[in-house]
């Protein structure tokens, strides 16, 4: 059955220690490989594969996390106590470089687990991004044709601070619910119902609102994603 | 049960660590050369080598893309040498439970 190639001593080892071309059906030592000994290989093999393969969203949600929290919150300093509200300006360009950055370092943070993997999950993985940011760019732009429609800055304000999370709300549950991926999927959920009720809280609140409700979701996702990863 | 039962292309550790690797893949993925490398720990003409067994018994598939230093050669498990790792790690288990009955029974005594 099993080719015999332990004759070479070590002459099949590489730098790492593993026996290389040499063995077939044998350990690095020259010995018959038992079921035993490939049901380790098999499990170590298995586990190291899962590790370097497995995707964290604990970097993205972390930025995700922070970028509310400090934009939302710079935001909700800004503008509240406006009579009657004529919105941000500053903390505005805050927001969106905060979002942009964010949008970035979750691209870039998952294309590193994808190195070396190819087909379709990393092509998957890239639409998304991709589709992140064309739903941020489209967001942007409606908010652009509210003002010019003569929208009020109090529509204005709500419709710029809820959009966001409305998108990134959308964008967790619609991704996630295809997965099953259940933790993901209650974010989602969250982000969209603290988008839809934060409005309510009115111009100036509703900043505050997603800074908090929002912001501190998506800590709490990445502080408990690795345990959530490992059930 | 012996382990004549367990396929010889991949009843060698660096093939069974190469089909475990890429099996962890998901459907329509693929590794690049030296990701696989990095992961199994083997020299290019070692990995070349288990890599061109497991591909002519069609458990794997390598493909070339790009040319020059852009080159990337990528490596997945095809259906059937999932289908073979299934059967393998079957036959393996059967093996290892048969192996572990005599013991308890032993222990039994």
């Amino acid at each position: 059955m099993n080719e015999r190639a332990g004759t070479t001593g070590n002459a099949g080892m590489d730098t790492t220690g593993n026996a290389g071309m040499d063995e077939a059906a044998s350990t690095a030592d020259g010995t018959p490989m038992g079921a035993a000994e490939a049901a380790v290989i098999m499990a170590d093999a298995s586990q190291r594969a899962r590790r370097q393969f497995r995707v964290s969203h604990r970097v993205s949600f972390t930025v995700w996390g922070l970028g509310l929290l400090l934009g939302y919150g710079t935001m909700w300093l800004n503008v509240r106590g406006q009579r009657p509200p004529y919105g941000p300006d500053l903390a505005t360009f805050a927001v969106v470089t905060l979002l942009a950055v964010g949008s970035v370092m979750s691209g870039l943070n998952e294309a590193r687990a994808d190195s070396g993997v190819g087909g379709l999950s990393a092509i998957r993985r890239r639409a998304s991004f991709l589709s992140v940011l064309l739903g941020l760019a489209a967001m942007f732009a409606l908010g652009g044709a509210l003002a010019h429609a003569g929208a009020s800055q109090a529509v204005i304000s709500v419709f710029e601070a809820s959009a966001p999370v409305l998108v990134a709300g959308l964008f967790y549950l619609s991704t996630s619910i295809v997965q099953l991926n259940w933790p993901v999927a209650c974010l989602g959920a969250w982000l969209l119902a603290v988008a839809a009720a934060g409005g309510f809280a009115g111009p100036a609140g509703v900043w505050g609102v997603n800074a908090l409700a929002a912001g501190l979701a998506y800590l709490l996702m990445a502080a408990i994603e690795p345990r959530l990863r490992w059930a | 049960m012996s382990e004549d039962g367990l396929d010889p292309v991949i009843h060698a550790p660096a093939r069974l660590r190469i089909a475990v690797t890429l099996a962890a893949l998901r459907d329509g993925d693929n590794l690049s050369f030296t990701k696989l490398q990095d992961l199994i720990g083997l020299t290019p003409g070692n990995l070349i080598t288990h890599l061109r067994k497991l591909e002519d018994a069609g458990y794997v598939t390598t493909a070339r893309n790009g040319s020059g230093v852009t080159a990337r050669t990528s490596v997945a498990l095809t259906g059937s040498g999932r289908a073979a790792l299934e059967r393998y790690t079957t036959v393996l288990r059967q093996l290892l439970d048969s192996a572990s009955q005599p013991q308890a029974l032993d222990a039994k005594r």
